[in-house]
């Protein structure tokens, strides 16, 4: 969308000038410390983010149990786990996981803004907060999804999830075929955030 | 009539972003977290579900910042800037703009800095520590801000009921996505106990704790036959105050998507 519209050629600089003057005035003024920010952007690099949803995954995938504990109260199954704290801190604190099978595919949306679970998954990417993807995902999400690679076939249910009040969703992937002889360990790292919203398919490694 | 509000079901915008960076240049980090430490130090975390010391916080900032905040601006935007700028260049635009609207900081002031930076990209941030802003920062992203209360009331709606969504007033801010007024679902699930919204949203209905539930649509009940894909199922999660009984349904028909 955005090559319709004429953007300045000093875009970035001044929108990075622009936020380091804020954040600069902010200090000044007694709203933030200099570390308050920082302080943020370490929170999503050490406690919450995809590496968090990709445990989880792959112990669901190993353990068939755990993987209906995980689907009928998603909290409470994360809290099993060894996890940094915070799993049902700050956009997690209801969240909700559904399971991709042979007969369902699952798409995650918020039509209305970027809601997305944070603790497990970290922020959304920008395919996520793209205007044009929540516009065209409740309408047309088997074609959406063709533009992500992924082929859904007319026989399988497409179940779209648009997450407007409490709840924050994930996707269970589907395991690959072929992996079976790998750890859990070896298994969370195929593990993508695009493949826990639904818009890629989890790729068994490369031989 | 607000773009943001009937975002979904829009057609002719050709294809999706797959880009799957969170940040798509470095400046959108520091917008991001200067958003994030204003959700903890908001003022109505003093008497949230999770009560945080934010009343005695060393910080200036004395207001409610949620997401509701956010939102709020972003619906507010001309149509056209919506889709013209990037994510976190609405939030720049939306929180600069906030705190020059609320008299923390001038218009002024603001340009002056943003041409010293501009002159001075590597110029540094004055050096002004606030451990306690920092753990309050922690405390927040580690236990969150619930609108969950407990249920005093039975929920007006069961399981495997079908209902109609209703099409209240226009407001400023909402919750309900356009594409779902007046079209007919399923309750596929209660949710346990009540939820509330960081603002009322007036006659639109929601603020106060009440019942949220799970909403199933069949695709072509939403979008017509013709304008739908086979096979589809759409689920949101909507308040109580955003739906009735099919009986009350006006002609208990719907009108073309």
């Amino acid at each position: 969308m955005s090559n319709l519209f004429e953007f300045p050629e000093d875009r970035e600089a001044s929108s990075a000038a622009k936020v380091r003057a804020l954040e600069a005035l902010l200090i000044e003024k007694g709203v933030l410390g200099s570390d308050s920010v920082d302080a943020v952007l370490k929170h999503f690099e050490t406690m919450a983010g995809p590496f968090n949803g990709a445990k989880i995954v792959a112990h669901a995938w190993v353990d068939p149990e755990y993987k209906q504990r995980l689907l009928d109260d998603t909290p409470k199954a994360i809290a099993e786990l060894s996890l940094p704290l915070g799993m049902a801190g700050a956009e997690g604190e209801h969240m909700a996981a559904v399971a991709n099978s042979s007969d369902v595919h699952n798409l995650i949306i918020c039509t209305l803004c970027s809601c997305y679970p944070w603790p497990v998954l970290g922020l959304p990417p920008y395919w996520y907060k793209d205007p044009v993807f929540r516009a065209r995902g409740v309408r047309e999400p088997r074609a959406v999804l063709q533009e992500f690679g992924v082929t859904v076939p007319p026989t399988k249910q497409v179940k779209v999830w648009d997450s407007s009040a409490q709840i924050r969703w994930f996707v269970i992937p589907e395991q690959p075929a072929n992996t079976g002889h790998l750890s859990e360990a070896e298994l969370a790292t195929l593990v993508t955030p695009e493949s826990m919203m639904g818009v890629a398919l989890v790729a068994a490694p490369a031989v | 009539m607000k773009l943001a509000h009937h975002l979904g079901g829009i057609e002719n915008l050709g294809p999706v972003s797959t880009d799957t960076r969170v940040f798509a240049e470095p400046w959108e980090q520091r917008i991001f977290g200067i958003h994030t430490v204003m959700m903890a130090e908001s003022a109505h975390l003093a008497n949230a579900r999770h009560a945080y010391p934010v009343s005695t916080l060393p910080t200036t900032f004395k207001n409610d910042w949620t997401w509701a905040s956010l939102r709020t601006g972003a619906e507010d935007m001309n149509p056209f800037e919506y889709f013209k700028y990037r994510y976190y260049e609405k939030w720049l635009g939306g929180i600069s703009q906030f705190f020059v609207d609320q008299g923390y900081i001038t218009a002024d002031e603001l340009a002056q800095k943003t041409a010293h930076f501009r002159a001075h990209p590597d110029a540094a941030l004055p050096e002004q520590p606030n451990p306690e802003l920092s753990r309050q920062v922690d405390a927040y992203l580690l236990n969150g801000d619930s609108g969950y209360h407990e249920a005093h009331a039975a929920p007006r709606f069961a399981a495997g009921a079908e209902v109609w969504v209703a099409d209240p007033q226009a407001v400023d801010h909402t919750r309900l996505p356009g594409y779902l007024r007046n079209r007919r679902g399923v309750v596929d699930c209660v949710y346990g106990g009540t939820f509330a919204y960081f603002v009322s949203t007036g006659v639109d209905g929601i603020g106060t704790p009440m019942p949220v539930y799970r909403i199933a649509f069949d695709a072509a009940d939403i979008w017509g036959p013709g304008k739908s894909e086979p096979n589809t199922t759409i689920y949101a999660d909507l308040f109580e105050a955003y739906l009735q009984p099919v009986a009350d349904q006006p002609n208990n028909e719907r009108t073309e998507a």
